[in-house]
């Protein structure tokens, strides 16, 4: 039973790499409008990190998961 | 790892009279004494001429924010950047805290729940106001079978608001405290042949900590705060239904929490 606490961590760090996707695609679009829109540079900078920081939510959530699973019971 | 570590991961946080707890009181204490300070700074100043040091700083950043919510909200939501800036500043200094090894009142699931009740109670008692009996058809929005699922919904966005701060905070404090705990055993296992046990532990975490408790504590802290503000801003304005939503970060972020 020790072992599935590890497995349901590890499934859980997963939804981690499906966020990195997400945050990759995230900078790829905002790289695409900043360079075809030079002057938008700062606007379209800020706008991107506050999408990768709400996309890292995701991932903060997977990862409490997985220290809960992890350290506690 | 620490015992503190486990307690604090244990515990889920609920631990009444806890470091966390104390520490956001004094964080409180801090912030309030800070405001009566600028208050008494400013009312000795002369308003025909322009300020400088300390105060111009502290203008600029009330200038700064009460634009970004007029920005954000329309202007007759002006006054609402007082609130903004009393959540910032509590996030801010609860980030920057536990840099100088104090416990970090954000991981401690009460405090940050008590944050999202006061934008969640805000949120709701806006609705109220502005839509009156109105309020209540959100509950049986397309049709009211959907009841159950609206009252559930409903919770949202306290949870994500609540679990957004709490989990970046534990998060950064747990793997700082694994890097702190390898570090340990690694100075140890270098430095322990010439030092007695206990003060060989500590040689090398100075060197290699920093870069992290800059990205966990001041980057992480520095944007949750802003998404924080930012997100109470946008619940808060979408409930007014006079407000048109002219600015284009509303649409973007309709919907996502």
């Amino acid at each position: 039973m020790e072992a599935l606490k590890f497995i349901g961590a590890a499934i859980a760090v997963f939804t981690g790499g499906c966020s990195g996707i997400g945050e990759g695609l995230i900078c790829a679009k905002a790289i695409e409008g900043m360079a075809r829109n030079p002057e938008m540079y700062s606007k379209l900078r800020a706008s991107m990190i506050l999408g990768c920081a709400l996309d890292e939510t995701t991932s903060i959530y997977a990862l409490l998961i997985a220290i809960l699973c992890l350290f506690v019971g | 790892m620490s015992e503190e570590t486990i307690r604090n991961i244990t515990h889920f946080g609920w631990d009444m009279f806890s470091g966390e707890v104390i520490m956001s009181l004094i964080v409180m204490g801090i912030i309030i004494i800070f405001s009566f300070a600028v208050y008494f700074k400013f009312r000795k100043l002369d308003p025909t001429k322009p300020d400088k040091g300390f105060a111009m700083v502290v203008e600029s950043v009330v200038d700064k924010l009460e634009s970004f919510t007029v920005e954000m909200m329309g202007n007759k939501w002006r006054h609402f950047s007082g609130y903004a800036l009393g959540l910032a500043m509590y996030i801010i200094l609860s980030f920057l805290v536990s840099i100088i090894g104090f416990p970090g009142p954000l991981t401690y699931l009460g405090n940050t729940l008590s944050i999202a009740l006061c934008t969640f109670f805000l949120i709701h008692i806006t609705a109220m106001k502005k839509n009156k009996l109105g309020y209540f058809k959100r509950y049986i929005d397309p049709i009211p079978i959907l009841l159950p699922v609206n009252l559930l919904s409903m919770w949202a966005p306290l949870l994500s608001l609540s679990l957004r701060l709490f989990g970046n905070a534990l998060a950064g404090y747990t793997l700082m405290s694994i890097v702190y705990y390898f570090l340990g055993v690694a100075s140890d296992a270098i430095f322990g042949g010439f030092i007695s046990t206990g003060a060989s532990n500590i040689f090398i975490a100075p060197f290699i900590t920093p870069v992290l408790h800059l990205y966990f504590d001041i980057f992480s802290g520095l944007i949750q705060t802003f998404i924080f503000v930012m997100l109470t801003m946008i619940f808060i304005s979408q409930e007014d239904p006079e407000e048109e939503d002219s600015s284009e970060v509303l649409k973007i972020q309709k919907g996502k929490a």
